[in-house]
């Protein structure tokens, strides 16, 4: 009976040596005394795979059959023609159904059991299980899915790939996730290393008897140990199901096989170790058990007042040490700080500067000498993964490898205990270890941290790391340190070493990043030399006479003012207005959408010599004095909707046709626009007051402090306008107050749950960096467009990724070029632009240099034929390019932009062959005067609120109001190195910019646009959150942008944005699965208020301009949310409460007040209003020390995170910071209620006043 | 145009932007109801309609055997069966529709496939477009001037919002149903006194400034006396549900029953267009997405939809609103009828049920009919399409007609043909 399972029964194969291996094995049976009769020597099933093997077994999915299998020399057992057979890892694998009740395939208590194979790995991700084979489990329907009778599997942990045997001994179940207690599974201690080599493996095992397993490697047994339900004495689940290699639970990838198999084997005996042993003749790799001897590292003479912090990155596992044959990785960095803490790693650049990964594990390393006390001393750690605490020599701490997060259903994490009282608690999920050493004599002992940060599945996050020692009464901890150790591990003490480390760390990231660019400068000089070069031969037009006054800007403005009054006053003033105010308006709205942007049909109405021309037909397209024989009325006129026009819609009014014939008839004259005086008078120069917050807004994008409007204003000096300027520039914050800009522009959106929606690496950080680094703008351009560093971490790379798009590279293509050329090509994704001259090609030909290879529309990017079909008339779009047809990497925009693919390029670019670094090329070459006007026009926009060429992003039919002075800053820029700051400061400085603002309306054509003020504008989102909270002098204190504090998810799955300080460092908390675990309830606060406003954290598609219609949300909102009556209340610890106890009168307070909030003292008649309302108990307003309530601060609560937010109590708990938050910070007790509720009414009033939120 | 706020146009510009789309591919007359506005009940997560509206014959999650996880009962519709939790909708039915064969091709993720259940358009790579509920406020404004188009009772969300028709055809959202939407409710800490306080000080210091004369603050001033006059008593006490009766509260059931009441009230205040979401996940962890354990407690899921959807049908009855309120229930995908390692239910979209009620439709009970087993539609199958053409065509919009993202005609629907049988 035995014979009808057996497929190529291993004695008769001709891949093995049989007689050698037989005799090996009959030796061993003898040697080992064994009771086994010569039967159960004979596997009951075995498969090698070879050409003619019986197909009884049934194979599914990506098995690849006929592969070469372990062979001679190197495995001298096997034949020369040995096969194997390869599985995908995806699911593939083979079945073989269970014969029956009572199988030779059923086990139970008291049989015994041998599993071998013969297996080479391609890879198992950690914590995988992957199946060589396995009765049950397989999914199948009609099987409880915990039938695990038995199965032999590999398992990577710690880098080796480990030997598993498991079996369930639940005989059923209920439609629960499996207890745990059910489970039984062994896994060896020992294991190999992945590589190209062949491995024996083998278990033997009889049921009931746990301690019978015996585990074989490559001719070593092996120990191991039972986890999940442990060691058991019960028998294992035994029914029908069926038998799989490869895969199982239906073919999950987790548990799927990937690599090669060969010669597997199941026996109904345990065979014993030495036979299991003996059946091994291969390379004999060594299994890397072997750790390292432990020894504390060297690290020669420490300084004495600090502690060195090293970092080894690329450590081979995140669960162990080194073993004997692995080398240390060399030094990646080191750094000097004050304690033994850290919160997060120095930043990782690449060899350009920009934010790269960490390759994790990471080995920190925090050393130094510190003075012991004779006798014992008690040390705390705190560390997320494998640890160990060396003093003097020994190891007297360790922490065990981090482990990964699950999806949702984790407990919750309850918080850690205080070690002592008033003490700060370990964070979620990090350990602490409190351990003695005893010092016999005391005085300076070495002590060295050590552990493992990050790895294959985490982020590399240390979290908050630190080593403390106690102190010598006993009652507290205090931060390790060389010399006196003072800081104890209280929460204030901490908080503030972090934020003093903090600022160390900035600057020593900006340091490496800075020295890292310098890498990159002698290529940037000499571009900037080259562009200087080509400025020389092409140069920009000559500034007006009038620039002798002062700014070139003004001159220019001046100079267009002069001749349109002078070409005005050739027309009457009343013919001049009837063309511009009726006639003009309906060509321009009806017509010049496709006859001025475009000349549809050969016809232009952009002039009147080219609409008295006609177009294709070759009829006048007018005829002055002959309304019914001009081909544009008989057109307008018709019922025929092939030829009406406008084409779609109702066609024009009767009104607007009468206006027209009016027009005709009378000559078609096409007059100078009418200028008087008074359409070009300019706005009168702004006060110092305005002046100073509307710069302050425009550089750093908040308002001024009491201090700053107070110096400002005191000041007297001709200059301080100017040194404001320059002084605003050099600011840091300049960066945070551009990053949004660019943010949107290009479409940033990177997402805390899972990628969606067009979402992106979070490149902010790249934009940042590269904006407080001042980068020149040509420079900043080409680093993105190369995409480089890191995707998830802040790299450029970041802006590569555009989830769930079919196109992706079609998407950044046309980013790049509505942000860089202002060219539109929304519309070119799916067919060519029915109002532009761009065609679908010339979007994916972008799309193609970007990804290095011809690229070829997907079929949904494509307008249906049908669509075509269902057409009255013929369709404004049109489709020029065949389905399926390759699209190359050709540079599309020589002519729109000037500058050609030829070979000039050359010296612009360090990789000729490369299609993306040409693209960056041809976009930010000088020659591209597109390039450098677009950017002019965009820094020109948002700070005078009107562009030169209008809109930004979408130039073609658009001309230039100023075409010379827009020539002119672009050559300014070009030979001042691209430099977006000295751009600025033209702008700011001139008088235009100093000017009161106006409201003017957006459609004004480039003929009337005189720039006679700015635009009056209202604080952006971000603008008004930053601003309001530099006001009321309250940190934003939210929640880290994440879903994953504990780092145990790599960042392309769970990133951090972490603790927003400004408000361009929110992100979208969109919501999707509605659940109130995943809320942030304390950043939605807030961006509540910069979504009212305009801001969106999803940035699915590049904008240039945000909504500024106002809306009823946004007074809303600050009047009503729960943020804005948190700001306007004098809270414990607010400046504004400070402000109240210190102030001397309540005219002083007011004035404090109005500085803060509006950057300007109170006029008389604020005075005269407020200054009672104040007065009234103010004398009496602070309330005595006993008198003021005691205030406790509210229990902290446990974490929750994306891995256990499906628990209820991750909801109740949330709910409970929602509560929190809409309470907000208790008022300051110091204040009597009743004077204080006065106070804060009038902080809310004033706050409220549209002035606040209106640059002035 | 003097811009009032988002509340007062919303018509006006619908009516200047958009033009008809040919009718040839909708035969040659478009469909129109009498419904005026809609309570949408989402269902996030991803309703299982074997254990929901389109019950089959029972399975066993032990033994893998796909089919329904519960036993179903008849409703007042002769045919038409209902799972067992369900049983006070049963006796409604003839007041709704299963549309039983709604169907999609998205991935299984929940974001897109949210976010296409709610626009009803693929992701284009280059077009952010709106939610049903911003293209309704957008075509159909508000019905009183005091009252916003579309509230969400929810979590803030992208998939909601109003894509390229702008903010003022975004909503206002809620999670907390004691109180109004975030920026129109007062403060729990200020009281009455004292706001009437603040608003005295701020009337007068807005009175000694001149901005009111210049222009372009002169809208942001009109927004300001318009939230002041939102925030006060007369709209908030929309949110003040304990005016209404406590065994009407009490049938209405825990929170989600009490979202749907404040729906209610805010229909009956003017709001055109609510979305309540049903997915707080306290009653089994996962809410509608029953992977795993997750499945355990769905029954009790089930009963708090039954218990709400079926009150506020009567509710609206007997105020005579439900001929006028379309009530639609919608979730991202279905769930297949086999069972998962974990006992529970994977992604679905293939096939899938949601529900219409009320909005003066001919009701069928169900419509569409999946096979034996709830895995593939068989009959009448409805794509998002046309269930939103249905929708559009029971608030009497044109479903052909074309909106525009700039210069780029947006259709409506993507060529969605109603469920005739709904209007006949």
């Amino acid at each position: 009976m035995k014979q009808m399972f057996l497929f190529n029964y291993w004695l008769s194969l001709p891949s093995r040596n049989a007689l050698q291996t037989l005799s090996l094995f009959v030796t061993s049976v003898c040697l080992s005394f064994s009771s086994l009769h010569a039967a159960d020597l004979e596997p009951i099933a075995h498969w090698g795979f070879e050409q003619e093997e019986s197909t009884q077994l049934e194979s599914h999915g990506g098995v690849h059959r006929d592969i070469p299998g372990p062979r001679p020399p190197a495995y001298p057992d096997f034949t020369q023609d040995n096969l194997a057979v390869r599985l995908d890892g995806k699911g593939a694998h083979f079945t073989f159904a269970d014969p029956g009740i009572n199988s030779r395939f059923d086990f139970t208590n008291g049989d015994e059991i041998t599993l071998e194979a013969w297996v080479k790995i391609d890879e198992i991700n950690p914590e995988d299980n992957v199946y060589v084979i396995g009765k049950g489990r397989t999914g199948n329907p009609g099987f409880s899915v915990n039938n695990q009778n038995w199965a032999l599997r590999l398992r990577k942990e710690a880098g080796l790939i480990r030997v598993n045997f498991l079996f369930s001994s639940l005989s059923s179940s209920p439609a629960t996730i499996p207890e745990k207690s059910n489970w039984h599974r062994w896994t060896s201690d020992q294991g190999f290393q992945l590589g190209k080599e062949w491995h024996h493996i083998a278990i033997s095992y009889r049921f009931g008897e746990p301690e019978s397993l015996v585990g074989v490697i490559d001719g070593v047994q092996v120990t191991g140990h039972w986890d999940l339900g442990g060691p058991t004495r019960n028998a294992p689940v035994v029914d029908d199901d069926a038998i799989w290699i490869g895969s199982a639970l239906g073919g999950t990838a987790s548990n799927s096989f990937r690599g090669e198999l060969d010669e597997i084997s199941i026996y109904r005996a345990a065979l014993p170790a030495s036979t299991l042993q003996a059946r091994y003749r291969g390379p004999n790799l060594k299994l890397s058990t072997e750790a390292l001897t432990e020894q504390m590292p060297e690290l020669g003479i420490l300084s004495t007042d600090s502690v060195l912090m090293s970092f080894h990155e690329g450590m081979p596992s995140h669960a162990r040490w080194l073993n004997e044959d692995e080398k240390l990785p060399p030094e990646t960095l080191r750094w000097h700080t004050k304690t033994f803490l850290l919160d997060r790693l120095p930043q990782q650049y690449d060899s350009w500067g920009i934010r790269d990964d960490w390759k994790g594990p990471v080995l920190v390393r925090m050393a130094a000498d510190i003075t012991l006390a004779p006798g014992k001393n008690r040390f705390l750690m705190r560390v997320r993964g494998l640890t160990r605490l060396w003093v003097d020599g020994q190891v007297i701490a360790r922490g065990v490898p981090q482990i990964g997060s699950q999806h949702g259903f984790e407990p919750i994490t309850p918080l850690a205990l205080s070690p002592k009282p008033g003490l700060r608690i370990a964070e979620h999920r990090q350990q602490e270890v409190i351990r003695e050493f005893s010092s016999s004599s005391g005085g300076k002992t070495r002590v060295v941290l050590e552990t493992l940060v990050g790895g294959q599945a985490f982020r590399t996050d240390p979290g908050e790391t630190c080593v403390a020692i106690e102190t010598e009464d006993g009652n507290s901890f205090v931060l390790l340190q060389p010399g006196h150790a003072s800081l104890h591990l209280t929460d204030r003490t901490v908080q503030t070493v972090l934020a003093e480390q903090e600022l160390e760390l900035q600057s020593f990231d900006d340091q490496r990043r800075r020295s890292a660019a310098e890498s990159q400068s002698s290529y940037w000089n000499q571009r900037h030399e080259f562009a200087r070069d080509w400025a020389r031969q092409h140069p920009s037009p000559a500034t007006p006479p009038q620039h002798s006054q002062g700014n070139p800007i003004d001159a220019f403005l001046e100079a267009k003012i002069q001749s349109a009054l002078a070409a005005s006053s050739q027309t009457s003033l009343h013919e001049a207005q009837a063309f511009h105010e009726q006639v003009l308006p309906i060509l321009r709205d009806q017509c010049f959408r496709c006859h001025g942007a475009k000349s549809q049909g050969g016809f232009n109405l952009s002039s009147q010599e080219s609409a008295l021309a006609g177009g294709d037909s070759g009829l006048a397209g007018i005829n002055p004095g002959h309304p019914h024989d001009s081909e544009i009325m008989r057109r307008i006129r018709s019922d025929s909707p092939e030829e009406r026009m406008p084409p779609g819609g109702s066609g024009l009014s009767s009104e607007q046709v009468a206006i027209l014939d009016k027009w005709i008839n009378s000559g078609a004259t096409w007059p100078a626009i009418p200028v008087t005086k008074e359409t070009v008078r300019t706005s009168p120069p702004l006060s110092d007051e305005a002046f100073l917050r509307r710069v302050f807004l425009d550089t750093v994008g908040v308002i001024p402090n009491e201090a700053e409007v107070r110096e400002f204003l005191q000041d007297t000096s001709p200059d301080k306008r100017t040194r404001l300027i320059d002084q605003c520039l050099a600011d840091v914050r300049w960066a945070d107050h551009w990053t949004s800009y660019w943010m949107d522009v290009l479409a940033e959106n990177p997402t805390l749950l899972n990628a969606s929606l067009n979402t992106t690496g979070p490149f902010r950080w790249f934009i940042y960096e590269s904006l407080l680094d001042n980068k020149p703008i040509d420079r900043f351009v080409t680093e993105l467009i190369l995409l480089r560093g890191s995707t998830y971490e802040g790299g450029s790379a970041g802006f590569g990724v555009a989830a769930d798009n079919d196109a992706p590279f079609a998407t950044k293509g046309q980013i790049i070029a509505s942000a860089f050329l202002g060219i539109e090509l929304q519309c070119a994704r799916c067919h060519d632009s029915p109002y532009h001259s761009t065609k679908q090609r010339d979007l994916y030909a972008l799309a193609a240099m970007l990804e290095k290879k011809p690229v070829v529309v997907p079929s949904k990017n494509r307008v249906p034929d049908a669509f075509f079909e269902q057409q009255q008339r013929e369709s404004l779009i049109r489709l020029t390019l065949k389905p399926g047809e390759p699209v190359l990497p050709i540079w599309p925009f020589a002519e729109a932009t000037g500058c050609a693919d030829d070979g000039s390029l050359v010296r612009l670019m360090q990789q000729q062959d490369d299609s993306r670094e040409k693209l960056a090329a041809l976009i930010t070459s000088p020659c591209n005067q597109r390039f450098s006007e677009v950017i002019v026009n965009r820094v020109w926009r948002r700070l005078i609120g009107t562009g030169i060429v209008e809109p930004p992003h979408d130039w073609e039919g658009h001309d230039p109001s100023h075409p010379e002075l827009l020539k002119w800053l672009a050559q300014d820029l070009i030979t001042h190195n691209y430099d977006i700051k000295r751009l600025t400061r033209l702008i700011l400085t001139s008088q235009l910019y100093q000017r009161e603002a106006v409201t003017s309306s957006p459609s004004s054509s480039p003929e009337t646009q005189f720039f006679v003020a700015p635009n009056r504008r209202r604080m952006s989102g971000e603008q008004l959150v930053d601003s309001l909270f530099v006001a009321v002098g309250l940190p934003m204190e939210v929640e880290e942008m994440t879903f994953a504090p504990e780092a145990g998810f790599q960042s392309k799955l769970r990133l951090t944005l972490g603790v927003p300080d400004r408000a361009w460092k929110f992100a979208s908390l969109a919501n999707e699965r509605d659940r109130p675990s995943l809320s942030l309830p304390r950043a939605r606060a807030i961006s509540d208020i910069l979504e009212a406003f305009g801001w969106d954290g999803a940035r699915q598609n590049p904008r240039t301009d945000r909504e500024t219609d106002p809306n009823v949300l946004q007074p809303g909102i600050l009047q009503n949310s729960d943020a804005a009556i948190q700001l306007t209340r004098a809270s414990l610890h607010s400046e504004m409460a400070e402000e109240a106890v210190i102030a001397a009168s309540p005219k002083q307070l007011l004035e404090s007040l109005f500085l803060r909030l509006l950057s300007r003292y109170p006029t008389e008649q604020e005075y005269a209003l407020l200054a009672p309302v104040l007065s009234e108990g103010f004398e009496d307003r602070l309330l005595s020390e006993m008198n003021s309530t005691l205030l406790t601060p509210p229990q902290p609560l446990p974490v929750v995170t994306w891995s256990n937010h499906l628990q209820p109590g991750s909801t109740s708990i949330v709910l409970e910071i929602e509560r929190r938050t809409r309470d907000g910070l208790p008022p300051d007790p110091r204040l009597r209620t009743t004077w204080r509720e006065a106070y804060e009414d009038v902080i809310w009033s004033v706050m409220n006043l549209s002035e606040f939120v209106w640059i002035p | 145009m003097h811009r009032r706020d988002f509340l007062r146009t919303a018509s006006i510009a619908a009516a200047a932007t958009s033009s008809s789309y040919s009718l040839s591919a909708w035969g040659n007359q478009l469909l129109k109801g009498s419904a005026e506005q809609v309570i949408s009940i989402w269902l996030g997560g991803g309703m299982a309609a074997v254990d929901t509206f389109d019950p089959k014959r029972l399975g066993d999650p032990d033994k893998r055997i796909p089919g329904s996880y519960y036993p179903s009962i008849d409703t007042s519709v002769p045919g038409v069966r209902l799972c067992e939790h369900l049983k006070r909708m049963a006796p409604l039915m003839d007041r709704c529709t299963a549309v039983r064969s709604v169907n999609h091709d998205v991935i299984d993720e929940h974001a897109s496939a949210t976010n296409f259940m709610h626009t009803g358009h693929h992701i284009s790579g280059t077009v952010v477009y709106p939610s049903i509920g911003s293209v309704i406020s957008h075509e159909r404004g508000a019905l009183q001037d005091d009252a916003p188009p579309y509230v969400l009772i929810g979590y803030p969300n992208v998939t909601r919002g109003p894509g390229f028709l702008g903010a003022r055809h975004g909503y206002l959202y809620l999670t907390d149903t004691s109180r109004g939407p975030s920026g129109l409710s007062r403060h729990p800490s200020i009281s009455p006194q004292r706001h009437s306080r603040r608003e005295e000080i701020f009337a007068s210091l807005r009175q000694s400034h001149s901005t009111r004369k210049k222009d372009a603050l002169r809208d942001y001033e009109d927004a300001i006396e318009l939230s002041l006059k939102l925030s006060g008593p007369a709209f908030n006490r929309s949110f003040n549900l304990v005016e209404e009766p406590g065994n009407l509260r009490q049938n209405y059931g825990g929170e989600f029953g009490q979202r749907c009441l404040l729906a209610r009230r805010l229909v009956e205040r003017g709001v055109r267009f609510v979305e309540v979401s049903h997915n707080l996940n306290f009653l089994n962890g996962t809410g509608w997405d029953t992977h795993n354990d997750g499945i355990l407690q769905q029954h009790a899921l089930i009963q708090e939809l039954d218990s709400a959807v079926s009150s506020l049908i009567i509710d609206l009855e007997e105020k005579r609103l439900l001929d006028k309120t379309l009530i639609m229930i919608t979730t991202e995908f279905g769930r297949p009828p086999e069972f998962d390692a974990g006992g529970g239910r994977g992604h679905q979209g293939k096939a899938f049920t949601c529900v219409l009620a009320g909005g003066g439709l001919n009701h069928q009970g169900a419509y569409g009919e999946t096979d034996e087993i709830g895995k593939t539609i068989i009959g009448s199958p409805v794509s998002v399409a046309d269930f939103f053409a249905t929708i559009h065509a029971a608030l009497g919009i044109d479903y052909s007609k074309y909106l525009y993202d700039g210069d780029r005609p947006i259709p409506v629907t993507e060529g969605g043909k109603p469920i005739a049988a709904l209007f006949s």
